[in-house]
């Protein structure tokens, strides 16, 4: 870790203007994946701008009425876990189910919601230094033509990295927004909101970023659509180890049953692809049928069509399929 | 033919930018005072890591700290980890680092109750928050009862991983003082122990949660 | 003048006395009818109390005034001739104070040694090593098993030793390891049933929680050293060579160790470094390890490529086994896994060929049992193939062809513990569909493992007794964390009749009393009888002087218990402490050395293990439901610890079965998963219900007859899962680990119709 300046931040806006103010400063929340890049060489910023000192941002605020929940950026993967704001709501179920299925528990004491989204992807070829990949600037993916058994089996011809963030899943399923914040040329803050899909970027656009936050940007809110009567979610991962262990598959659902035919539909593979992927095909699929095993079934088939995996990963195809049974399973059984 | 590869230049670039940091606290972190009171509120706002919106470090960052109940003075690197502050400059070398990457738990210790990686955390990030550490378990010469049971199950072997260990059980027996065995699994599931203890980790929490349901 | 006595060795059921001559001057051996107040009891770790406060100092830990932070320049490349290693620039450095250069002419894998540079901090050591400027002329290189062994490989050891290949043939390839009795050919031509299979096991990381390290205090020509090791006494004399003293200037401290698994037994091109440092700069040099450094460049378990055949008659009796293995763990070590077929099973005709295959990936290293998990997963999947052609239950078959009455009270016990015959599928697959999604099989499955060590004539241990009553029990050896130091505590105070507590032990220093290598799990059965020999010999003294003192005859048997010695029909009785009190010094020293091993009972260790596995056949994740270990444990000292070490075995074995794999890339030579992140090891949620049944089996191979029970444990585990998945889905997976993968292409392939 090269040294670096750091600023502890009172405030959002201060911390705006602090990261608008020096070329390359990065601003920090946990710290979890920002300190293992900078430990592995692959981020050497020469300032951080610490958001953990601003009071206030980790708040969850539970839905009511027509407004949905509102959770703080800085808002702990352990806080999200045990929010009666989210796990006592069954169509916010994914995304407490997604924060405390990841990682540790040390991690996700750490952790922090923004964090998890914005962390760079775990691929080992990445996270080496010396190997000089796409997504680094370099001009090979090495995944591959190497070992390749934990990487994308979707939109994976370019880069075949895998999102890590179990919450982007999650929050995409549940149709969330991200607010957006960054200090404009006046010196006020400029705010956008994006959908959770117009978030994330794909190698086809752009291999060196996985995200769209503008450099001074922040994320600043994550905010939920208020619960729909019958809506219910589910978040299912799957690990090799049922320790700490990274993913080999995801799925989070977000399903509105209303008389007894699914009205509305989203489901997210997660570990499968550069970006949490929507599997539309499965959506149309289920919408305004009702449930039972045989939809279920094609609609699993329906989510991974299209798969295209490497040497290694092939497994991945009948495992999510799986996955995306049982989460389709839990959400319509849940109450 | 020479390669002439940027990785030619002795060493590569992520083995500089990585080891550039290992231990860098050791040297540079200093301890400057000790008390045994507790700290006081708003009087860490005479260091610099208490200081708001300013910039500070990369060296030099005087820092409070709430250690084992105890305030301690240090100074150091903003880059400085809550693990290399405690094992080098405050001398607790019961936290271990065997990962440094926030994979295997030996370096967890609590902050304001809560297991977190010290390796992961750094030192600035601690001030004015209570840290735990294996040290500070036992009172004087008297063992706690987890640290009891521990000895008693033999939920020791090579000894390495065992603060680590130590400090997410009594995280969790200090929420939850009488969990169950899933509870107890889970709450270790970010502690690695390569010596294959966990039975006998489970066995000395169940200790410590029966003598709690009796009491 | 040697002694003859009568014995009662066996196990209980199978109970025998046997005339066993000792060495002069040995006690007769613990045996089925001794009355033993400690051994055999649960006993607390002498140094749990350090390890739970914090206080334990492992290497790691140390610090010394002045001392400097050392770090290792490593080779960039996996193959290449280093023709110019540049230090100038970092010498320059402000903090700099020394520099070692290796003279390594040829680079074979990616983090070989190449210099090791001092500084003030280990910042300044890392900024000086990016100052190093090292010119390499590149060559091809290889690092996987199958690629090596191709005839057009780039030869490893190119510019080196064993360079040299006929043409057609892989220069990687050396035949390391060759053993043959009877006439296989003629067994197989025998044979109504046969298995011919091909096995693949991984390279697996030793991954001790605490890194190689070692601090090095070089001064006047004598030396402190603090070492992570298990070998206290090997690192005294390499480190003595490095720095040209004598050994006896050359002072080892290893009390507390985090783990070694077999990794340990050397100081290491690092501790070497670290010693000339230290001469150089003529201050203390501290250089651990990073992760990253452990796994790739401190050993490994080869993999394996192995290539069994067996053969058995109508009845089910082996006439034929033969193995041919490759493996490699990289530029150093590899083959090894013929052990288990050679050893296990009574068969007349069996071939075992072994080679060593070299790759450009960090050497391998012993490891806990080395080549005896991987070569019993191999065979005793392929037993199980055996018998099931020839229609006999497979513990059954083990039992008609394995005469060793130990292992066939195990497996008896064992089929009882996990419910054998009622609870394991007789059709493979063929059990219940369980679960939420009618997605679980489980299945149960059995392994034969062995070991052989019940210790060496060499080592001692000294006992002190103290006019105060305090005894010291010393030895210069170290306690990886097996729990040997607590065992030398308690076999001196089963002769002294004390509480093991009441006895303070002083291991890892070198200037106590030579002690082996933690290795083969010789420590205990090596140890345990030198500390028993010093225990008795202080014994006899205090006898002497207690007979005199309570005015005994020359010949009045007394008992020593409870921390008083007493006349046999208890008439008169004096305190050990009182008695210690009369002694004519205010210390006396009893030497302890190892005698030679008695005319044993048998002298390898038995063990068995049976799994119950629960398979997902729509993800093709494996969990192991329950393990239960059944162990020949010799004279069971400490049951607390032995059952840790069970655990320990177990759960190592589960891992390597499940999850652990070093992943070699071939494009640029490096460790993918050189972490522990991605290498991945099993964890809290991932431990079975682990049923240990610790078979005391009285071996008289020695005055305590203890077994060391580190690596026994181990070699039965993957073998047993393994056959236990194949019960569960009636698909063999043939290679580990056993991950989703490999299962759900087992089970497609079984669908097809094809492999089983």
């Amino acid at each position: 870790m090269k040294p670096f300046e750091l600023v502890n931040a009172s405030s959002l806006s201060s911390a705006l203007g602090a990261l608008g103010q020096a070329k390359g400063a990065v601003a920090k929340a946990g710290g979890v994946d920002l300190l293992d890049l900078m430990k592995e060489g692959i981020s050497a910023p020469p300032r951080l701008i610490n958001l953990r000192t601003i009071a206030g941002l980790d708040k969850i605020a539970a839905a009511s009425g027509e407004q949905g929940a509102v959770l703080g950026p800085l808002a702990t993967l352990a806080q999200l876990a045990e929010s009666k704001a989210l796990a006592g709501v069954p169509a916010y179920a994914a995304l407490a189910e997604a924060a405390a299925a990841a990682a540790t528990p040390q991690i996700r004491n750490m952790a922090t919601l923004a964090g998890n989204l914005c962390q760079r992807p775990r691929c080992w070829y990445f996270r080496d230094a010396d190997y000089h990949c796409l997504r680094k600037g370099g001009n090979k993916c090495f995944a591959h033509s190497g070992d390749n058994a934990f990487h994308a089996i979707f939109e994976n011809d370019k880069c075949a990295v895998v999102h890590p963030s179990a919450a982007a899943v999650a929050l995409s399923a549940l149709g969330a927004k991200l607010e957006l914040q960054r200090a404009g040329k006046d010196g006020k803050v400029a705010t956008r909101e994006l959908a959770m899909a117009d978030f994330f970027v794909a190698p086809s656009k752009d291999v060196q970023r996985e995200n769209v936050l503008a450099a001074g940007e922040l994320i600043s809110a994550v905010k939920l659509p208020a619960p729909q009567a019958g809506q219910r979610s589910a978040y299912i991962k799957q690990k090799q180890k049922q320790s700490f262990d990274w993913p080999l598959g995801e799925v989070a659902v977000s399903l509105t049953v209303t008389a007894g035919k699914i009205a509305a539909a989203s489901v997210v593979l997660g570990s499968v692809a550069p970006i949490p992927w929507r599997a539309k095909k499965a959506e149309a699929a289920l919408v305004g049928k009702a449930a039972d095993e045989a939809l279920i079934k094609a609609a699993a088939e329906a989510a991974l069509a299209g798969a295209d995996p490497l040497d290694d990963n092939g497994y991945k195809v009948p495992l999510v399929k799986a996955l995306v049974r049982r989460a389709l399973t839990q959400a319509l059984v849940s109450k | 033919m020479a390669d002439h590869s940027k990785r030619d230049k002795g060493l590569s670039r992520r083995s500089f930018l990585r080891s550039a940091s290992a231990g860098a606290a050791a040297a540079a972190a200093a301890c400057s005072t000790t008390s045994k009171n507790k700290p006081k509120s708003g009087k860490g706002a005479t260091t610099a890591a208490a200081q708001r919106d300013a910039v500070i470090g990369p060296q030099g960052v005087a820092l409070e700290l709430e250690v084992n109940g105890a305030k301690r003075t240090v100074t150091v690197e903003t880059r400085t980890t809550l693990a290399e502050a405690l094992r080098g400059a405050l001398d607790l070398t019961g936290t271990k680092v065997a990962c440094d990457r926030g994979a295997c738990g030996a370096c967890t210790v609590l902050l304001d109750g809560a297991p977190v990686c010290s390796c992961l955390t750094l030192a600035v990030d601690a001030a004015g928050r209570r840290v735990q550490t294996v040290e500070g378990l036992a009172a004087g010469d008297k063992l706690s009862p987890l640290q009891q049971a521990f000895v008693e199950c033999d939920a020791t072997q090579c000894g390495y991983c065992t603060p680590g260990m130590l400090m997410s059980c009594k995280g969790l027996l200090d929420r939850n003082p009488r969990p169950s065995e899933a509870e107890v699994r889970a709450a270790v599931a970010g502690n690695l122990c390569r010596c294959g203890t966990y039975p006998h980790v489970f066995a000395a929490v169940a200790r410590v949660g029966a003598s709690k349901a009796k009491g | 003048m040697a002694k003859r006595v009568k014995a009662k060795l066996g196990f209980p059921g199978h109970i025998e006395s046997v005339e066993i001559e000792l060495p002069p001057g040995e006690p007769a051996p613990w045996d089925a009818d001794s009355k033993l107040a400690v051994i055999g009891k649960d006993a607390t770790r002498h140094d749990a109390l350090a390890k739970v406060t914090g206080k334990a100092r492992y290497t790691t830990d140390i610090k010394r005034p002045g001392m400097l932070y050392a770090r290792v320049l490593r080779a960039a490349h996996a193959a290449a001739e280093v023709q110019q290693i540049d230090v100038a620039k970092a010498k320059k450095l402000a903090g700099v104070k020394g520099v070692v250069v290796l003279p390594v002419r040829n680079a074979r894998f990616v983090g070989q040694p190449l210099a090791a540079i001092a500084a003030t901090s280990e910042d300044v050591a890392a900024r000086a090593l990016a100052l190093c400027k090292v010119s390499y002329k590149t060559r091809p290189f290889v690092v996987q098993l199958d690629d090596a062994m191709k005839a057009a490989a780039p030869a490893v050891h190119a510019g080196g030793a064993g360079a040299s290949a006929g043409a057609g043939k892989s220069a990687n390839i050396r035949k390391s390891k060759s053993r043959r009795r009877g006439d296989v050919a003629k067994g197989l031509r025998a044979a109504k049933h046969k298995v011919e299979a091909t096995f693949r096991t991984q390279v697996v990381l030793h991954s001790s929680l605490e890194p190689h390290g070692i601090v090095v205090d070089y001064k006047d020509g004598k030396a402190d050293v603090w070492c992570s090791t298990q070998a206290t006494f090997a690192v005294r004399d390499e480190i003595a060579k490095a720095l040209e003293i004598p050994v006896a200037r050359v002072r080892v401290h290893a009390e507390y160790v985090g783990g070694g698994f077999g990794s340990k037994f050397h100081a290491g091109t690092h501790g070497l470094l670290a010693a000339k440092l230290s001469r150089q700069t003529g201050a203390p040099v501290r250089l651990c390890l990073d992760r990253e450094e452990e796994q790739t460049a401190t050993g490994n378990r080869p993999d394996s490529l192995q290539r069994l055949t067996l053969g058995a008659d109508a009845r089910g009796q082996l006439s034929a086994m033969k193995t041919v293995s490759y493996g490699t763990g990289g530029i150093a070590g590899g083959a090894g896994t013929a052990s288990p077929l050679y050893n296990l099973y009574d068969c007349k005709s069996k071939a075992a060929v072994e080679h060593d295959v070299y790759t450009n990936a960090g050497p391998a290293a012993p490891f806990r049992a080395p080549g005896h998990p991987q070569g019993a997963f191999a065979l005793e999947q392929a037993i199980d193939m055996l018998a099931e052609r020839a229609g006999v239950d497979p513990i059954a078959f083990r039992i008609n062809n394995d005469k060793n009455p130990v292992r066939q009270a195990e497996l008896r016990r064992g089929a009882e513990r996990i419910g054998w015959d009622a609870r394991r599928n007789k059709k493979a697959g063929g059990g219940a569909k369980l679960g939420a999604h009618g997605e679980l099989r489980r299945g149960i499955g059995v392994a034969n493992g062995l070991w052989y060590n019940t210790g060496r004539a060499r080592g001692e241990i000294h006992v002190k007794l103290h006019h105060d009553g305090m005894v010291e029990v010393i030895s210069g050896g170290q306690d990886i964390g097996t729990g040997a130091r607590t065992l030398l505590a308690m076999v001196v105070a089963e002769e002294l009749g004390l509480s093991p507590s009441a006895i303070r032990t002083h291991i890892g220093d070198t200037s106590g009393p030579y002690a082996p290598g933690s290795g083969g799990s010789t420590t205990t059965p090596t140890m345990s009888p030198a500390a028993r020999k010093a225990g008795y010999r202080a014994r006899l003294r205090l006898e002497a002087l207690a007979r005199k003192v309570l005015g005994l005859g020359d010949d009045a048997a007394l008992v020593f218990a409870d921390g008083k010695v007493q006349s046999k029909d208890g008439g008169k009785q004096i305190s050990f402490k009182k008695l210690c009190a009369r002694l004519p010094e205010q210390t006396m020293t009893f030497s302890g050395p190892r005698a030679p091993n008695y005319k044993a009972y048998r002298e390898t260790t038995a063990g068995v293990q049976l799994a119950e596995v629960e398979v997902d056949i729509e993800t093709g994740v494996v969990r192991v439901v329950k393990i239960v270990a059944v162990q020949d444990a010799g004279r069971l000292l400490n049951p607390l610890t032995a059952r840790s070490q069970v655990n320990g075995a177990v759960l190592q074995g589960m891992s390597m079965a499940l999850f652990e794999e070093r992943v070699m890339d071939s494009q640029q030579g490096h460790v993918t998963n050189a972490n522990l992140e991605q290498y991945k090891i099993a964890g809290a949620v991932d431990v079975p219900e682990i049923d240990v049944q610790l078979f005391d089996v009285y071996n008289g191979s020695n005055s305590t007859g203890a077994l060391g029970l580190g690596e026994p444990p181990i070699v039965a585990t993957p073998g047993a899962i393994a056959n236990a998945v194949y019960n569960a889905i009636g698909a063999r997976v043939m290679a580990l680990p056993i991950t989703p993968a490999r299962v759900l292409a087992a089970l497609a392939a079984a669908k097809k119709g094809g492999a089983r």
